[in-house]
């Protein structure tokens, strides 16, 4: 197997909330990397903790043991103004709910993190439309959300993601509030993105079906990581075998 | 991110919650509009009471008087010399000496006892005078009169002391122009060996009267109960006419003659600016004289205006802090509302300044808006202010409600620096709002 470069490296992460006396061990040592240029999906059942390790790779919460490097920079030491600002440069997120602001358009959705960058407007515009081209909704740019179907919206979510050029993008169960059809195109998008533009995506789905989508399962149980399956071989199988028919 | 872009999303915000947005600056309007007329009131009313005060005389103006001309012998008297002392003084520009005397006035059956005064050129020059009229000349032996407006009503019958002016409202049968008028001065009291006053009655004469001052019989005016005549002629006329005896009007000494000089009652300093006025007055009554200007009751009616004033902007500044209550609760509530669409800024990178300029921007907006919607309204009141109040309290036409420039501006200012205080705290609420938020599925 060719060498290469380690975007996300989790080293002997725990998270422990506490409820009232109880200690809830969402996560309890976890490691693993994340290569460029991948397309990771982390599985496991309701409550295992795949949210919460995901919420704390994009920074949005603060572990309570172990380390997360992204691209050689420590998160888990970085106050929530650093992190904001780390967000802003290196991190793309795809929400389950989409979360579309419902006054802005396509268009203005995608370039919303741009504005955040304070990039002219010019610009900012010229590189959504790319983006919105790239998930092919041309034809819905001047749309708000709920003129949108939730699979068209999802694609505005995930323009919206890589229209920043992230080192890495985060998506929690992004097709959970779609049906199967529209969840198989926006996986198929989502492969195609990393294949094509080479992008690094890491995905939680408690659906092995959607799982099988990407390069690397990971499955976790009660916070620990039960096994790290490569795929990449398997769907190469799985595509030989669709290209016959 | 760049500020162009807080402010159309800021903007954006409030159009999206209109009728939110619009009770909100309602508050405020009704808060600035408030404080603006209350404000505009005060300082109206302070410019009409100062307007009066000038029409009636001026500020600058210290009215001396001796009122102890006829006191003892070694009492202090004001004397041409005096007259130099005032000129020293700091910030006096002159000092004009009003030598008066009584005298009684008579035509056909009426009779009337009025002060002449005895004035400069100069203060003679200023009177306004009726038409047809001159003032009374200067360097002459015959004294000329100029009689005030309202002399004639003082005008009574001696035989039954009937004032048909003050009983019956007619005016005496009395013409100054064209008919003589006879002028006496009064009788001036010696004692003789025993002690006994011996009255020593002055002779009748006629002094033309070559002027009257303007207006109407009841027009009230600083000069309208007096008779004029020019200074160096009174005192030449006197010295003349009394020569080696005493002089009516004027102080004896011990043995009953007169001084060499003559004695005023009453002086008119002017000093060159309001601000000294006060200092000045001071340093004449130092000198033992009864000093007073209208800056003593300027003054005190300037402290009952400022607490008027404070009065009314209190009332104003009541509403106004209740309209940025307001403000703080609709922020809040649009905060509460919007938790998952800032957490969702959040993750996607927006920094936590921005997003508390974001917030204060929109609650400065609030505060804004209302405050030029409520000059407008201020503007509209006060308007109507003016058109009802001043015959209410009686300043004529002057405005009641002035809205002065500064005003306007601080207005606009205080509006919105109190929306940006009221948001203050739900901003900082925004920044402290945790990113997951977003993440959570309702
Ligand atoms: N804020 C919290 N406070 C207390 N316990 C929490 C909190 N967040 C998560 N947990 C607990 O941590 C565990 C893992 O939760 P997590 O949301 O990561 O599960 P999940 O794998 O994403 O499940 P699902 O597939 O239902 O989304 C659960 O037992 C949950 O109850
Ligand atoms: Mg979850």
């Amino acid at each position: 197997m060719e060498k290469q470069n380690v975007v996300v490296e989790v080293e002997d992460l725990y998270k422990i909330y506490k409820v009232g006396t109880n200690k809830v061990r969402a996560l309890n040592g976890v490691s693993f990397q994340v290569y460029e240029g991948e397309f990771c999906a982390i599985v496991g059942t309701s409550g295992s903790g795949k949210s919460t390790l995901l919420n704390m790779l994009a920074g949005l919460e603060h572990p309570t043991k172990g380390q997360i490097a992204i691209r050689g920079q420590h998160i888990e030491t970085m106050n929530e103004k650093q992190l904001v600002t780390f967000r802003r440069e290196h991190v793309g997120f795809i929400f389950q709910s989409f979360n579309l602001m419902g006054t802005m358009t396509t268009i203005e959705n995608v370039a919303l993190p741009l504005t955040f960058r304070g990039m002219p407007k010019k610009e900012r515009l010229k590189r959504a439309e790319r983006m919105v081209k790239l998930v092919g909704l041309e034809k819905h740019k001047k749309h708000k959300p709920n003129q949108m179907s939730g699979g068209q919206q999802q694609r505005v979510g995930m323009a919206r993601a890589l229209v920043l050029n992230p080192d890495i993008v985060f998506a929690d169960e992004p097709t959970g509030n779609l049906d199967s059809v529209t969840s198989a195109e926006m996986m198929n998008l989502m492969r195609n993105v990393v294949n094509k533009h080479h992008k690094t995506l890491v995905m939680v789905t408690h659906d092995n079906q959607l799982a099988s989508y990407a390069d690397r399962i990971i499955h976790i149980k009660d916070g620990k990581i039960l096994r790290i399956e490569d795929n990449k071989d398997k769907r190469k199988e799985a595509s030989a075998v669709s290209e016959e028919d | 991110m760049r500020f162009s872009d807080i402010i159309a999303m800021s903007a954006g915000n409030l159009w999206k919650r209109k009728v939110r947005t619009i009770l909100t600056v309602l508050g405020v309007m009704i808060g600035t509009a408030s404080i603006v007329v209350m404000l505009s009131l005060g300082i109206g009313l302070k410019s009409a009471m100062l307007g009066e005060i000038q029409s009636q005389g001026s500020m600058t103006d210290i009215q001396v008087y001796n009122y102890n001309i006829y006191g003892s012998g070694d009492a202090k008297q004001m004397t041409d010399e005096t007259m130099e002392e005032f000129l020293a003084i700091e910030h006096v520009k002159s000092a004009t000496p009003l030598l008066t005397t009584w005298i009684t006035m008579e035509q056909g059956k009426w009779r009337t006892d009025q002060q002449l005064i005895g004035a400069p050129q100069e203060y003679l020059q200023q009177i306004p005078l009726a038409e047809g009229s001159s003032y009374p000349a200067t360097g002459t032996n015959k004294l000329e009169l100029l009689v005030g407006n309202g002399v004639i009503c003082d005008f009574y019958n001696p035989s039954n002391y009937e004032y048909p002016y003050y009983d019956n409202g007619e005016l005496a049968d009395v013409d100054f122009i064209n008919r003589t008028v006879f002028t006496k001065f009064e009788s001036v009291y010696t004692t003789d060996a025993e002690g006994n006053y011996i009255e020593q009655p002055s002779r009748r004469n006629i002094f033309p009267v070559v002027g009257m001052v303007e207006g109407g019989v009841e027009d009230y005016n600083t000069y309208c109960w007096n008779v004029y005549t020019d200074l160096d002629a009174l005192k030449k006329y006197l010295q003349d006419t009394y020569r080696g005896k005493a002089i009516p009007g004027q102080p004896t000494d011990r043995n009953g003659n007169p001084y060499r000089y003559f004695c005023y009652e009453n002086a008119i300093v002017s000093v060159d600016d309001m601000e000294n006025v006060e200092a000045v007055q001071a340093a004449i009554s130092e000198m033992g004289f009864e000093a007073t200007s209208e800056m003593e009751w300027i003054q005190s009616a300037q402290q009952e205006m400022l607490i008027v004033e404070a009065v009314l902007g209190g009332i104003g500044a009541i509403s106004l802090f209740v309209a940025a209550i307001g403000i703080a609760n609709t922020m809040m509530m649009s905060i509460y509302e919007r938790t998952k669409e800032i957490g969702v800024m959040k993750v996607l990178g927006c920094s936590l300044g921005n997003i508390r300029t974001m917030f204060l921007t929109e609650a400065a907006f609030i505060g804004f808006i209302g405050g030029i919607i409520g000059l407008i309204i201020s503007y509209v009141l006060s308007f109507v202010c003016n058109l009802v109040l001043p015959d209410l309290v009686g300043y004529g036409d002057a405005k009641i409600s002035l809205i002065p420039v500064w005003l306007v501006l601080l207005a606009i200012l205080f509006s919105t620096l109190i929306g940006m205080l009221a948001g203050f705290f739900p901003a900082q609420r925004a920044t402290k709002l945790s990113p997951l938020a977003a993440i959570r599925n309702e």
